[in-house]
Protein backbone atom coordinates (compact mmCIF):
# COMPACT_ATOMS: atom_id res chain seq x y z
CA UNK A 1 0.00 0.00 0.00
CA UNK A 2 0.69 3.52 0.05
CA UNK A 3 3.93 4.67 1.37
CA UNK A 4 2.87 7.93 2.84
CA UNK A 5 -1.15 8.53 4.18
CA UNK A 6 -2.69 11.40 2.47
CA UNK A 7 -5.71 12.89 3.13
CA UNK A 8 -8.54 11.80 0.97
CA UNK A 9 -9.09 15.35 -1.17
CA UNK A 10 -5.42 14.59 -2.38
CA UNK A 11 -7.23 11.75 -4.68
CA UNK A 12 -8.28 14.73 -6.60
CA UNK A 13 -4.22 16.10 -6.90
CA UNK A 14 -4.50 15.98 -10.41
CA UNK A 15 -7.52 17.74 -11.40
CA UNK A 16 -5.75 20.66 -8.34
CA UNK A 17 -2.83 20.57 -9.92
CA UNK A 18 -4.32 21.33 -13.64
CA UNK A 19 -6.32 23.85 -11.71
CA UNK A 20 -3.50 25.58 -9.88
CA UNK A 21 -1.33 25.61 -13.13
CA UNK A 22 -4.34 27.18 -14.74
CA UNK A 23 -4.25 29.99 -12.39
CA UNK A 24 -0.31 30.46 -12.05
CA UNK A 25 -0.35 31.04 -15.67
CA UNK A 26 -2.64 34.02 -15.31
CA UNK A 27 -0.73 35.25 -12.39
CA UNK A 28 2.38 35.11 -14.79
CA UNK A 29 0.28 36.79 -17.11
CA UNK A 30 -0.80 39.97 -14.75
CA UNK A 31 2.64 40.61 -13.23
CA UNK A 32 4.54 41.28 -16.51
CA UNK A 33 3.55 44.95 -16.85
CA UNK A 34 4.09 45.27 -20.25
CA UNK A 35 1.41 42.80 -22.34
CA UNK A 36 2.39 40.29 -24.39
CA UNK A 37 6.24 39.90 -23.24
CA UNK A 38 5.76 37.18 -21.24
CA UNK A 39 8.26 34.87 -22.39
CA UNK A 40 6.66 31.81 -24.42
CA UNK A 41 9.53 29.57 -22.91
CA UNK A 42 8.60 30.39 -19.13
CA UNK A 43 5.10 30.05 -20.27
CA UNK A 44 5.82 26.46 -21.92
CA UNK A 45 8.19 25.53 -19.02
CA UNK A 46 5.33 26.18 -16.92
CA UNK A 47 2.79 24.41 -18.51
CA UNK A 48 4.64 21.32 -19.20
CA UNK A 49 5.75 21.31 -15.59
CA UNK A 50 2.12 21.33 -14.51
CA UNK A 51 0.87 18.87 -17.24
CA UNK A 52 3.71 16.51 -16.22
CA UNK A 53 3.20 16.74 -12.33
CA UNK A 54 -0.36 15.94 -13.17
CA UNK A 55 0.44 12.38 -15.18
CA UNK A 56 2.47 11.57 -12.77
CA UNK A 57 -0.09 11.78 -10.09
CA UNK A 58 -2.24 9.73 -12.27
CA UNK A 59 0.62 7.72 -13.05
CA UNK A 60 1.20 6.59 -9.47
CA UNK A 61 -2.05 6.73 -8.21
CA UNK A 62 -2.71 3.83 -11.03
CA UNK A 63 0.18 2.14 -9.78
CA UNK A 64 -0.30 2.37 -5.75
CA UNK A 65 -3.96 0.74 -6.84
CA UNK A 66 -5.47 4.82 -4.83
CA UNK A 67 -9.27 3.81 -5.08
CA UNK A 68 -9.18 0.78 -7.21
CA UNK A 69 -10.83 -1.25 -4.61
CA UNK A 70 -13.32 0.72 -3.00
CA UNK A 71 -14.25 4.31 -4.67
CA UNK A 72 -12.74 7.08 -2.78
CA UNK A 73 -15.85 9.46 -2.28
CA UNK A 74 -15.32 13.06 -1.75
CA UNK A 75 -17.51 16.18 -0.64
CA UNK A 76 -20.60 14.16 0.14
CA UNK A 77 -20.62 11.66 -3.07
CA UNK A 78 -20.77 14.24 -5.19
CA UNK A 79 -17.30 13.24 -6.23
CA UNK A 80 -15.09 10.01 -6.93
CA UNK A 81 -12.12 8.55 -7.58
CA UNK A 82 -11.31 5.47 -9.07
CA UNK A 83 -9.54 3.61 -11.16
CA UNK A 84 -11.72 4.83 -14.56
CA UNK A 85 -10.83 8.80 -13.24
CA UNK A 86 -7.15 7.56 -13.58
CA UNK A 87 -7.46 6.02 -16.67
CA UNK A 88 -8.74 9.12 -17.94
CA UNK A 89 -6.24 11.45 -15.99
CA UNK A 90 -3.70 9.86 -17.48
CA UNK A 91 -4.76 10.49 -21.33
CA UNK A 92 -5.71 13.71 -20.83
CA UNK A 93 -2.49 14.80 -19.38
CA UNK A 94 -0.67 13.00 -21.73
CA UNK A 95 -2.39 14.43 -24.72
CA UNK A 96 -2.29 17.94 -22.88
CA UNK A 97 1.79 17.23 -22.18
CA UNK A 98 2.22 16.39 -26.15
CA UNK A 99 0.00 19.80 -27.20
CA UNK A 100 1.86 22.04 -24.21
CA UNK A 101 5.13 21.12 -25.90
CA UNK A 102 3.67 21.55 -30.08
CA UNK A 103 2.19 25.13 -28.81
CA UNK A 104 5.30 26.35 -27.79
CA UNK A 105 6.26 26.98 -32.00
CA UNK A 106 2.88 26.78 -32.82
CA UNK A 107 1.42 30.00 -31.67
CA UNK A 108 4.94 31.30 -31.09
CA UNK A 109 3.23 34.66 -33.25
CA UNK A 110 0.73 35.27 -31.75
CA UNK A 111 -0.54 36.99 -29.08
CA UNK A 112 -2.40 36.57 -25.51
CA UNK A 113 -0.34 33.53 -25.39
CA UNK A 114 -0.74 33.13 -21.49
CA UNK A 115 -4.34 33.21 -21.63
CA UNK A 116 -4.01 30.38 -24.52
CA UNK A 117 -1.99 28.44 -22.28
CA UNK A 118 -4.58 28.93 -18.89
CA UNK A 119 -8.14 28.11 -21.77
CA UNK A 120 -5.99 25.24 -21.72
CA UNK A 121 -5.03 24.32 -18.47
CA UNK A 122 -8.96 24.91 -17.43
CA UNK A 123 -9.87 22.89 -19.83
CA UNK A 124 -8.24 19.85 -19.12
CA UNK A 125 -9.03 20.68 -15.48
CA UNK A 126 -12.92 20.31 -16.35
CA UNK A 127 -11.65 16.91 -18.81
CA UNK A 128 -10.24 15.22 -15.78
CA UNK A 129 -13.38 15.87 -13.06
CA UNK A 130 -15.60 14.74 -15.44
CA UNK A 131 -14.17 11.23 -14.74
CA UNK A 132 -14.86 11.74 -10.99
CA UNK A 133 -18.11 13.38 -11.25
CA UNK A 134 -20.77 11.12 -9.15
CA UNK A 135 -23.92 12.85 -9.48
CA UNK A 136 -25.64 14.88 -12.57
CA UNK A 137 -24.90 17.93 -11.04
CA UNK A 138 -21.43 17.73 -10.84
CA UNK A 139 -21.41 16.12 -14.49
CA UNK A 140 -22.99 19.29 -15.61
CA UNK A 141 -20.21 21.62 -13.93
CA UNK A 142 -17.37 19.53 -15.13
CA UNK A 143 -18.99 19.26 -18.96
CA UNK A 144 -19.25 23.26 -18.67
CA UNK A 145 -16.05 23.56 -17.83
CA UNK A 146 -14.27 21.75 -20.23
CA UNK A 147 -16.56 22.61 -23.11
CA UNK A 148 -16.51 27.03 -22.37
CA UNK A 149 -12.70 27.33 -22.37
CA UNK A 150 -12.64 24.76 -25.81
CA UNK A 151 -14.84 27.54 -27.58
CA UNK A 152 -12.52 30.42 -27.14
CA UNK A 153 -9.15 27.93 -27.84
CA UNK A 154 -11.08 27.32 -30.82
CA UNK A 155 -11.54 30.56 -31.93
CA UNK A 156 -8.16 31.75 -30.47
CA UNK A 157 -6.10 32.89 -34.13
CA UNK A 158 -9.23 36.20 -33.56
CA UNK A 159 -8.05 37.17 -36.88
CA UNK A 160 -8.52 34.57 -38.89
CA UNK A 161 -11.98 34.20 -40.65
CA UNK A 162 -11.38 29.76 -40.45
CA UNK A 163 -11.13 30.11 -36.60
CA UNK A 164 -13.52 32.29 -35.90
CA UNK A 165 -16.39 30.17 -38.07
CA UNK A 166 -15.13 27.04 -36.55
CA UNK A 167 -15.42 28.58 -33.16
CA UNK A 168 -19.16 29.97 -33.95
CA UNK A 169 -20.44 26.62 -35.25
CA UNK A 170 -18.65 24.50 -31.97
CA UNK A 171 -20.33 27.43 -29.59
CA UNK A 172 -23.94 27.00 -31.62
CA UNK A 173 -23.85 23.38 -31.53
CA UNK A 174 -22.09 22.69 -27.68
CA UNK A 175 -24.33 25.73 -26.14
CA UNK A 176 -27.46 23.75 -27.74
CA UNK A 177 -26.55 20.16 -26.64
CA UNK A 178 -25.18 21.38 -23.10
CA UNK A 179 -29.12 22.70 -22.96
CA UNK A 180 -30.30 19.59 -24.03
CA UNK A 181 -28.28 17.64 -21.41
CA UNK A 182 -29.46 19.93 -18.79
CA UNK A 183 -32.89 19.66 -19.61
CA UNK A 184 -32.34 15.79 -19.56
CA UNK A 185 -31.05 15.99 -16.21
CA UNK A 186 -34.05 18.25 -15.35
CA UNK A 187 -36.37 15.30 -16.33
CA UNK A 188 -34.44 12.68 -14.95
CA UNK A 189 -34.66 14.50 -11.54
CA UNK A 190 -38.61 14.86 -12.05
CA UNK A 191 -38.81 10.92 -12.70
CA UNK A 192 -36.47 9.78 -9.93
CA UNK A 193 -36.04 12.65 -7.16
CA UNK A 194 -32.25 12.54 -7.09
CA UNK A 195 -29.07 13.65 -8.95
CA UNK A 196 -26.91 11.16 -7.57
CA UNK A 197 -26.12 8.28 -10.15
CA UNK A 198 -26.51 5.55 -7.62
CA UNK A 199 -29.19 7.57 -6.21
CA UNK A 200 -30.69 7.54 -9.53
CA UNK A 201 -30.57 3.85 -10.24
CA UNK A 202 -32.47 2.72 -7.51
CA UNK A 203 -35.42 4.92 -7.65
CA UNK A 204 -35.88 3.94 -10.89
CA UNK A 205 -39.81 2.94 -11.31
CA UNK A 206 -40.91 2.28 -14.24
CA UNK A 207 -44.06 2.09 -14.27
CA UNK A 208 -44.14 5.84 -12.71
CA UNK A 209 -43.78 8.07 -15.40
CA UNK A 210 -41.58 5.92 -17.83
CA UNK A 211 -41.85 8.63 -20.68
CA UNK A 212 -40.35 11.41 -18.75
CA UNK A 213 -37.03 9.06 -17.62
CA UNK A 214 -36.85 8.11 -21.13
CA UNK A 215 -37.09 11.04 -22.77
CA UNK A 216 -34.53 12.15 -20.01
CA UNK A 217 -32.16 9.87 -21.17
CA UNK A 218 -32.70 10.00 -24.80
CA UNK A 219 -31.83 13.74 -24.19
CA UNK A 220 -28.79 12.76 -22.14
CA UNK A 221 -27.48 10.57 -24.52
CA UNK A 222 -27.66 14.00 -27.13
CA UNK A 223 -25.37 15.89 -24.41
CA UNK A 224 -22.73 12.74 -24.64
CA UNK A 225 -22.78 12.62 -28.03
CA UNK A 226 -22.05 16.43 -28.75
CA UNK A 227 -19.01 15.86 -26.30
CA UNK A 228 -17.66 12.68 -27.85
CA UNK A 229 -18.28 14.10 -31.81
CA UNK A 230 -20.54 11.14 -32.66
CA UNK A 231 -23.60 11.02 -34.46
CA UNK A 232 -26.19 13.00 -34.29
CA UNK A 233 -24.65 16.15 -32.81
CA UNK A 234 -20.89 15.82 -35.12
CA UNK A 235 -21.24 18.28 -37.53
CA UNK A 236 -19.48 20.81 -35.34
CA UNK A 237 -16.05 18.43 -35.23
CA UNK A 238 -15.03 18.68 -38.53
CA UNK A 239 -15.67 22.84 -39.26
CA UNK A 240 -13.96 22.82 -35.41
CA UNK A 241 -11.33 20.55 -36.04
CA UNK A 242 -10.18 22.65 -39.63
CA UNK A 243 -10.45 25.71 -38.46
CA UNK A 244 -9.01 25.66 -34.63
CA UNK A 245 -5.23 26.32 -33.79
CA UNK A 246 -4.04 22.42 -35.23
CA UNK A 247 -2.69 21.64 -31.29
CA UNK A 248 -6.32 22.70 -29.91
CA UNK A 249 -7.73 20.54 -32.73
CA UNK A 250 -5.56 18.03 -31.69
CA UNK A 251 -6.39 18.41 -27.76
CA UNK A 252 -10.38 18.62 -28.54
CA UNK A 253 -10.63 15.39 -30.64
CA UNK A 254 -7.89 13.29 -28.15
CA UNK A 255 -8.73 14.49 -24.73
CA UNK A 256 -12.12 16.16 -24.98
CA UNK A 257 -13.36 12.58 -26.65
CA UNK A 258 -12.21 10.53 -23.92
CA UNK A 259 -13.46 12.58 -21.60
CA UNK A 260 -16.99 12.19 -22.88
CA UNK A 261 -17.06 8.79 -22.75
CA UNK A 262 -15.71 8.00 -19.62
CA UNK A 263 -18.53 10.13 -19.03
CA UNK A 264 -20.77 8.45 -20.81
CA UNK A 265 -19.46 5.12 -19.27
CA UNK A 266 -20.10 6.11 -15.86
CA UNK A 267 -23.91 7.74 -16.41
CA UNK A 268 -24.76 4.54 -18.01
CA UNK A 269 -23.46 1.51 -15.82
CA UNK A 270 -23.96 3.75 -12.41
CA UNK A 271 -27.06 5.67 -13.07
CA UNK A 272 -29.10 3.90 -15.78
CA UNK A 273 -28.12 0.24 -15.71
CA UNK A 274 -29.45 -1.80 -18.64
CA UNK A 275 -31.58 -4.14 -16.40
CA UNK A 276 -33.04 -1.04 -14.25
CA UNK A 277 -34.09 1.10 -17.43
CA UNK A 278 -35.41 -1.14 -20.13
CA UNK A 279 -38.96 -0.84 -19.16
CA UNK A 280 -38.82 2.86 -20.53
CA UNK A 281 -35.52 2.72 -23.11
CA UNK A 282 -33.24 -0.21 -24.57
CA UNK A 283 -30.61 2.21 -24.89
CA UNK A 284 -28.36 -0.86 -26.09
CA UNK A 285 -30.37 -0.31 -29.16
CA UNK A 286 -30.12 3.00 -29.51
CA UNK A 287 -26.03 2.86 -29.16
CA UNK A 288 -25.65 -0.02 -31.61
CA UNK A 289 -27.79 2.62 -34.17
CA UNK A 290 -25.58 5.37 -33.20
CA UNK A 291 -22.53 3.26 -33.55
CA UNK A 292 -22.95 1.97 -37.15
CA UNK A 293 -23.99 5.74 -38.57
CA UNK A 294 -20.93 7.23 -36.82
CA UNK A 295 -18.64 4.70 -37.65
CA UNK A 296 -20.19 4.06 -41.23
CA UNK A 297 -20.46 8.29 -41.76
CA UNK A 298 -17.32 9.35 -40.21
CA UNK A 299 -15.09 6.78 -42.51
CA UNK A 300 -17.58 7.48 -45.78
CA UNK A 301 -16.94 11.28 -45.23
CA UNK A 302 -13.15 10.69 -44.20
CA UNK A 303 -12.64 8.92 -47.53
CA UNK A 304 -13.92 11.94 -49.83
CA UNK A 305 -11.98 14.92 -48.39
CA UNK A 306 -9.07 16.42 -50.07
CA UNK A 307 -7.76 18.49 -47.06
CA UNK A 308 -5.83 16.74 -44.72
CA UNK A 309 -6.99 18.16 -41.80
CA UNK A 310 -10.54 17.67 -42.46
CA UNK A 311 -9.89 14.24 -43.43
CA UNK A 312 -8.54 13.48 -39.75
CA UNK A 313 -10.98 15.71 -38.47
CA UNK A 314 -13.85 13.06 -39.90
CA UNK A 315 -11.65 10.13 -38.83
CA UNK A 316 -12.16 11.22 -35.65
CA UNK A 317 -15.62 10.83 -36.02
CA UNK A 318 -15.32 7.33 -36.74
CA UNK A 319 -13.02 6.73 -34.02
CA UNK A 320 -15.77 8.23 -31.63
CA UNK A 321 -18.43 5.09 -33.17
CA UNK A 322 -15.93 2.18 -32.51
CA UNK A 323 -15.57 3.58 -29.14
CA UNK A 324 -19.50 3.60 -29.08
CA UNK A 325 -19.42 -0.23 -29.89
CA UNK A 326 -17.83 -0.25 -25.92
CA UNK A 327 -21.58 0.80 -24.78
CA UNK A 328 -23.55 -0.85 -27.61
CA UNK A 329 -22.13 -4.20 -26.79
CA UNK A 330 -22.68 -4.27 -23.17
CA UNK A 331 -25.77 -6.79 -23.73
CA UNK A 332 -26.71 -9.52 -21.27
CA UNK A 333 -24.13 -12.20 -22.54
CA UNK A 334 -21.10 -9.28 -22.79
CA UNK A 335 -18.14 -9.77 -20.46
CA UNK A 336 -18.53 -5.95 -19.35
CA UNK A 337 -15.14 -5.76 -17.65
CA UNK A 338 -14.02 -6.94 -21.34
CA UNK A 339 -15.94 -4.18 -23.16
CA UNK A 340 -15.56 -0.93 -21.17
CA UNK A 341 -12.05 -1.99 -20.63
CA UNK A 342 -11.32 -2.21 -24.71
CA UNK A 343 -13.06 1.18 -25.13
CA UNK A 344 -10.95 2.67 -22.53
CA UNK A 345 -7.92 1.27 -24.09
CA UNK A 346 -8.73 2.61 -28.01
CA UNK A 347 -9.04 6.32 -26.05
CA UNK A 348 -6.01 5.72 -24.57
CA UNK A 349 -4.28 4.24 -27.45
CA UNK A 350 -6.04 7.16 -30.18
CA UNK A 351 -5.19 10.02 -27.68
CA UNK A 352 -1.24 9.46 -28.95
CA UNK A 353 -1.90 8.38 -32.69
CA UNK A 354 -4.41 11.39 -32.87
CA UNK A 355 -2.44 13.88 -31.44
CA UNK A 356 0.35 12.78 -33.27
CA UNK A 357 -1.28 12.87 -36.70
CA UNK A 358 -2.90 16.44 -36.31
CA UNK A 359 0.64 17.68 -34.70
CA UNK A 360 2.38 16.69 -38.22
CA UNK A 361 -0.67 18.63 -39.83
CA UNK A 362 0.85 20.99 -37.67
CA UNK A 363 3.98 20.95 -38.69
CA UNK A 364 3.19 21.11 -42.39
CA UNK A 365 0.90 24.40 -41.52
CA UNK A 366 3.75 25.41 -39.83
CA UNK A 367 5.51 25.46 -43.27
CA UNK A 368 3.44 26.81 -45.28
CA UNK A 369 3.23 23.43 -47.62
CA UNK A 370 -0.78 23.74 -48.37
CA UNK A 371 -3.51 21.66 -46.40
CA UNK A 372 -4.64 19.04 -49.48
CA UNK A 373 -3.13 15.62 -50.00
CA UNK A 374 -1.14 17.17 -52.99
CA UNK A 375 0.82 19.47 -51.19
CA UNK A 376 2.18 16.98 -49.18
CA UNK A 377 3.58 15.31 -51.86
CA UNK A 378 7.67 14.57 -51.17
CA UNK A 379 7.39 16.03 -47.73
CA UNK A 380 9.32 12.62 -46.73
CA UNK A 381 12.27 13.97 -48.41
CA UNK A 382 12.31 17.54 -46.54
CA UNK A 383 11.63 15.55 -43.32
CA UNK A 384 12.19 11.94 -43.11
CA UNK A 385 11.96 11.26 -39.33
CA UNK A 386 8.36 13.62 -39.13
CA UNK A 387 7.78 11.41 -41.87
CA UNK A 388 7.81 8.25 -39.96
CA UNK A 389 6.20 9.49 -36.74
CA UNK A 390 3.23 10.74 -39.19
CA UNK A 391 3.33 6.90 -41.36
CA UNK A 392 2.75 4.87 -38.15
CA UNK A 393 0.12 7.07 -36.63
CA UNK A 394 -1.53 6.55 -39.91
CA UNK A 395 -0.96 3.09 -40.20
CA UNK A 396 -1.77 2.70 -36.58
CA UNK A 397 -5.34 4.67 -36.70
CA UNK A 398 -5.71 2.32 -39.52
CA UNK A 399 -5.43 -0.79 -36.98
CA UNK A 400 -2.35 -2.00 -39.20
CA UNK A 401 0.15 -3.65 -36.40
CA UNK A 402 3.04 -0.74 -36.63
CA UNK A 403 1.70 0.77 -33.69
CA UNK A 404 -1.07 -0.33 -30.37
CA UNK A 405 -3.84 1.26 -32.57
CA UNK A 406 -4.07 -2.53 -34.16
CA UNK A 407 -4.40 -4.13 -30.60
CA UNK A 408 -6.68 -1.77 -29.10
CA UNK A 409 -9.34 -2.18 -32.33
CA UNK A 410 -9.04 -5.83 -32.22
CA UNK A 411 -9.98 -6.34 -28.88
CA UNK A 412 -12.93 -3.99 -29.26
CA UNK A 413 -14.43 -5.89 -32.31
CA UNK A 414 -13.39 -9.49 -29.63
CA UNK A 415 -15.33 -7.88 -27.14
CA UNK A 416 -18.37 -6.91 -29.83
CA UNK A 417 -18.38 -10.57 -31.02
CA UNK A 418 -18.37 -12.30 -27.88
CA UNK A 419 -21.22 -9.94 -26.82
CA UNK A 420 -22.81 -11.28 -29.65
CA UNK A 421 -23.11 -8.57 -31.78
CA UNK A 422 -20.90 -10.11 -34.43
CA UNK A 423 -22.36 -7.90 -37.00
CA UNK A 424 -21.41 -4.95 -35.22
CA UNK A 425 -17.46 -5.88 -35.34
CA UNK A 426 -17.91 -6.60 -39.14
CA UNK A 427 -19.08 -3.52 -40.00
CA UNK A 428 -16.69 -2.29 -37.96
CA UNK A 429 -13.67 -3.92 -39.91
CA UNK A 430 -15.22 -2.94 -42.70
CA UNK A 431 -15.20 0.56 -41.77
CA UNK A 432 -11.36 0.15 -40.96
CA UNK A 433 -10.42 -1.27 -44.32
CA UNK A 434 -12.08 1.50 -45.91
CA UNK A 435 -10.27 4.02 -43.42
CA UNK A 436 -6.73 2.57 -44.75
CA UNK A 437 -7.91 3.80 -48.13
CA UNK A 438 -7.70 7.57 -47.62
CA UNK A 439 -5.04 7.01 -44.62
CA UNK A 440 -2.71 5.64 -46.94
CA UNK A 441 -3.21 8.18 -49.31
CA UNK A 442 -1.50 10.79 -46.90
CA UNK A 443 1.11 8.40 -46.78
CA UNK A 444 1.97 7.74 -50.87
CA UNK A 445 1.70 11.62 -51.08
CA UNK A 446 4.50 11.70 -48.42
CA UNK A 447 6.72 8.78 -49.83
CA UNK A 448 6.07 8.07 -53.29
CA UNK A 449 5.02 11.31 -55.01
CA UNK A 450 7.13 13.60 -56.77
CA UNK A 451 7.41 17.40 -55.11
CA UNK A 452 5.20 19.73 -57.14
CA UNK A 453 7.41 22.76 -56.68
CA UNK A 454 10.35 23.31 -53.78
CA UNK A 455 9.21 23.10 -50.26
CA UNK A 456 11.13 26.37 -48.32
CA UNK A 457 11.85 24.78 -45.03
CA UNK A 458 14.56 26.46 -43.25
CA UNK A 459 13.62 25.87 -39.63
CA UNK A 460 13.04 22.57 -37.75
CA UNK A 461 10.66 23.62 -35.06
CA UNK A 462 11.86 21.88 -31.96
CA UNK A 463 8.87 22.02 -29.68
CA UNK A 464 6.59 20.42 -32.74
CA UNK A 465 9.25 17.99 -33.28
CA UNK A 466 9.41 16.68 -29.56
CA UNK A 467 5.85 16.11 -29.42
CA UNK A 468 5.54 14.46 -32.71
CA UNK A 469 8.51 12.08 -32.03
CA UNK A 470 7.02 11.43 -28.60
CA UNK A 471 3.52 10.43 -29.58
CA UNK A 472 4.94 8.07 -32.40
CA UNK A 473 7.44 6.46 -29.42
CA UNK A 474 4.46 6.14 -27.29
CA UNK A 475 2.42 4.54 -29.67
CA UNK A 476 4.73 2.00 -30.61
CA UNK A 477 5.71 1.12 -27.33
CA UNK A 478 2.33 0.35 -26.58
CA UNK A 479 2.20 -2.17 -28.38
CA UNK A 480 4.74 -4.29 -26.82
CA UNK A 481 3.06 -2.45 -23.48
CA UNK A 482 -0.13 -3.50 -24.41
CA UNK A 483 -0.65 -6.33 -21.60
CA UNK A 484 0.23 -4.00 -18.74
CA UNK A 485 -2.59 -1.10 -20.27
CA UNK A 486 -4.84 -3.38 -20.75
CA UNK A 487 -5.16 -5.08 -17.41
CA UNK A 488 -5.28 -1.32 -15.56
CA UNK A 489 -8.12 -0.60 -17.89
CA UNK A 490 -9.81 -3.60 -17.45
CA UNK A 491 -9.74 -3.30 -14.30
CA UNK A 492 -10.70 0.25 -13.78
CA UNK A 493 -13.61 -0.54 -15.81
CA UNK A 494 -14.34 -3.43 -13.92
CA UNK A 495 -14.87 -1.59 -10.96
CA UNK A 496 -17.75 0.44 -12.69
CA UNK A 497 -20.16 -2.51 -13.27
CA UNK B 1 -54.35 23.54 -7.28
CA UNK B 2 -51.42 23.67 -9.44
CA UNK B 3 -49.65 20.42 -9.22
CA UNK B 4 -46.01 19.18 -11.30
CA UNK B 5 -47.82 18.29 -14.23
CA UNK B 6 -49.10 21.78 -14.86
CA UNK B 7 -44.81 23.13 -14.31
CA UNK B 8 -43.75 20.24 -16.62
CA UNK B 9 -45.98 21.79 -19.25
CA UNK B 10 -44.88 25.11 -18.39
CA UNK B 11 -41.47 23.84 -19.13
CA UNK B 12 -42.05 21.95 -22.13
CA UNK B 13 -43.33 24.78 -23.82
CA UNK B 14 -40.88 26.86 -22.67
CA UNK B 15 -38.61 24.37 -24.09
CA UNK B 16 -40.43 23.96 -27.43
CA UNK B 17 -39.97 27.98 -28.04
CA UNK B 18 -36.36 27.95 -27.61
CA UNK B 19 -35.81 25.29 -30.14
CA UNK B 20 -38.09 26.91 -32.63
CA UNK B 21 -36.23 29.80 -32.22
CA UNK B 22 -32.98 28.21 -32.59
CA UNK B 23 -34.35 26.55 -35.75
CA UNK B 24 -35.98 29.57 -37.61
CA UNK B 25 -33.29 32.78 -36.33
CA UNK B 26 -29.96 33.29 -37.84
CA UNK B 27 -29.09 36.24 -35.49
CA UNK B 28 -26.50 34.67 -33.27
CA UNK B 29 -27.78 37.15 -30.49
CA UNK B 30 -31.34 35.62 -30.78
CA UNK B 31 -29.55 31.82 -31.01
CA UNK B 32 -28.40 32.85 -27.64
CA UNK B 33 -31.62 34.18 -26.23
CA UNK B 34 -32.87 30.90 -27.31
CA UNK B 35 -30.65 28.40 -25.38
CA UNK B 36 -31.40 30.80 -22.62
CA UNK B 37 -35.04 29.96 -22.69
CA UNK B 38 -34.29 26.16 -22.95
CA UNK B 39 -31.91 26.32 -19.87
CA UNK B 40 -34.51 27.97 -17.85
CA UNK B 41 -36.68 25.43 -18.82
CA UNK B 42 -34.88 22.89 -17.19
CA UNK B 43 -34.14 25.12 -14.04
CA UNK B 44 -38.26 25.52 -13.90
CA UNK B 45 -38.07 21.32 -13.86
CA UNK B 46 -35.71 21.26 -10.99
CA UNK B 47 -37.02 23.74 -8.89
CA UNK B 48 -40.81 22.52 -9.40
CA UNK B 49 -39.28 18.65 -8.64
CA UNK B 50 -37.50 19.88 -5.64
CA UNK B 51 -40.52 21.18 -4.09
CA UNK B 52 -42.77 18.30 -5.38
CA UNK B 53 -39.90 15.67 -3.61
CA UNK B 54 -38.95 18.41 -0.89
CA UNK B 55 -35.44 18.11 -1.27
CA UNK B 56 -32.88 20.90 -2.31
CA UNK B 57 -31.00 19.60 -4.64
CA UNK B 58 -32.93 20.44 -7.60
CA UNK B 59 -32.97 24.36 -6.06
CA UNK B 60 -29.40 24.41 -5.54
CA UNK B 61 -28.49 22.61 -9.30
CA UNK B 62 -30.36 25.39 -10.73
CA UNK B 63 -28.61 27.79 -9.30
CA UNK B 64 -25.57 26.57 -10.76
CA UNK B 65 -27.29 26.36 -14.21
CA UNK B 66 -27.75 29.74 -14.08
CA UNK B 67 -24.37 30.85 -13.43
CA UNK B 68 -22.88 28.16 -15.96
CA UNK B 69 -25.89 29.94 -18.84
CA UNK B 70 -24.16 33.32 -17.82
CA UNK B 71 -20.49 32.04 -18.41
CA UNK B 72 -21.71 30.44 -21.44
CA UNK B 73 -23.30 34.10 -22.36
CA UNK B 74 -20.09 35.26 -22.11
CA UNK B 75 -17.94 33.69 -24.21
CA UNK B 76 -20.47 33.41 -27.14
CA UNK B 77 -20.70 37.42 -26.82
CA UNK B 78 -16.65 36.87 -27.30
CA UNK B 79 -17.47 34.79 -30.01
CA UNK B 80 -20.16 36.92 -31.76
CA UNK B 81 -17.97 40.34 -31.11
CA UNK B 82 -15.18 38.61 -33.59
CA UNK B 83 -17.69 37.35 -35.45
CA UNK B 84 -18.94 40.60 -36.47
CA UNK B 85 -15.42 42.00 -37.07
CA UNK B 86 -14.62 38.79 -39.10
CA UNK B 87 -17.55 38.97 -41.26
CA UNK B 88 -19.24 41.87 -41.14
CA UNK B 89 -22.40 40.80 -38.88
CA UNK B 90 -23.84 38.19 -37.14
CA UNK B 91 -25.96 36.14 -39.30
CA UNK B 92 -24.31 32.40 -38.09
CA UNK B 93 -25.42 31.38 -42.07
CA UNK B 94 -22.95 33.67 -43.63
CA UNK B 95 -19.81 32.53 -42.16
CA UNK B 96 -18.99 28.68 -44.68
CA UNK B 97 -15.21 29.85 -45.49
CA UNK B 98 -14.66 25.71 -45.23
CA UNK B 99 -17.53 24.32 -47.21
CA UNK B 100 -16.82 23.83 -50.73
Amino acid sequence: MALIELPTWAALAPALVLGATALVLFLIDSIEPEPDTTSPTLLTGVGLAGALSALGFNVWYLIAGTGQTTAIELFGGQLMVDGMTLVLGTIVASVLALVVIASYDYIAEEPHQAEYFSLLFLAATGMTLLGSVDSFATAFIALELSSLPSYALVSYLKDNRGSVEAGLKYFLVGALSSAIFAYGISLVYGATGSLQFDAVASAVDPTALPGILGVGIVMIVGGVAFKTASVPFHFWAPEAYEGAPTPISAFISSASKAAGFVLAFRIFTTAFPIDAVAGTIDWLLLFQVLAVATMVLGNFAAATQENVKRMLAYSSVGHAGYVLIALAALTPQANPDLVLGAGMLHLLVYGFMNTGAFLFVGLAEYWDVGRTFEDYNGLASEAPVASVAMTVFLFSLAGLPVGAGFLSKYVLFGAAVGAGLWWLAAIGAIASALSLFYYSRVVKALWIEEPTEEFEIDSYPVGLYTAIVVAAVVTVLLLPAFGLASEEAIAAAGALV
Amino acid sequence: MVGVTHYLVLSAAVFAIGVFGILTRRNALLFLMSVELMLNAANINLVAFSLHYGNLSGQVFALFVMALAAAEVAIGLGIILVLDRNFGGIDVTVPTTMRR
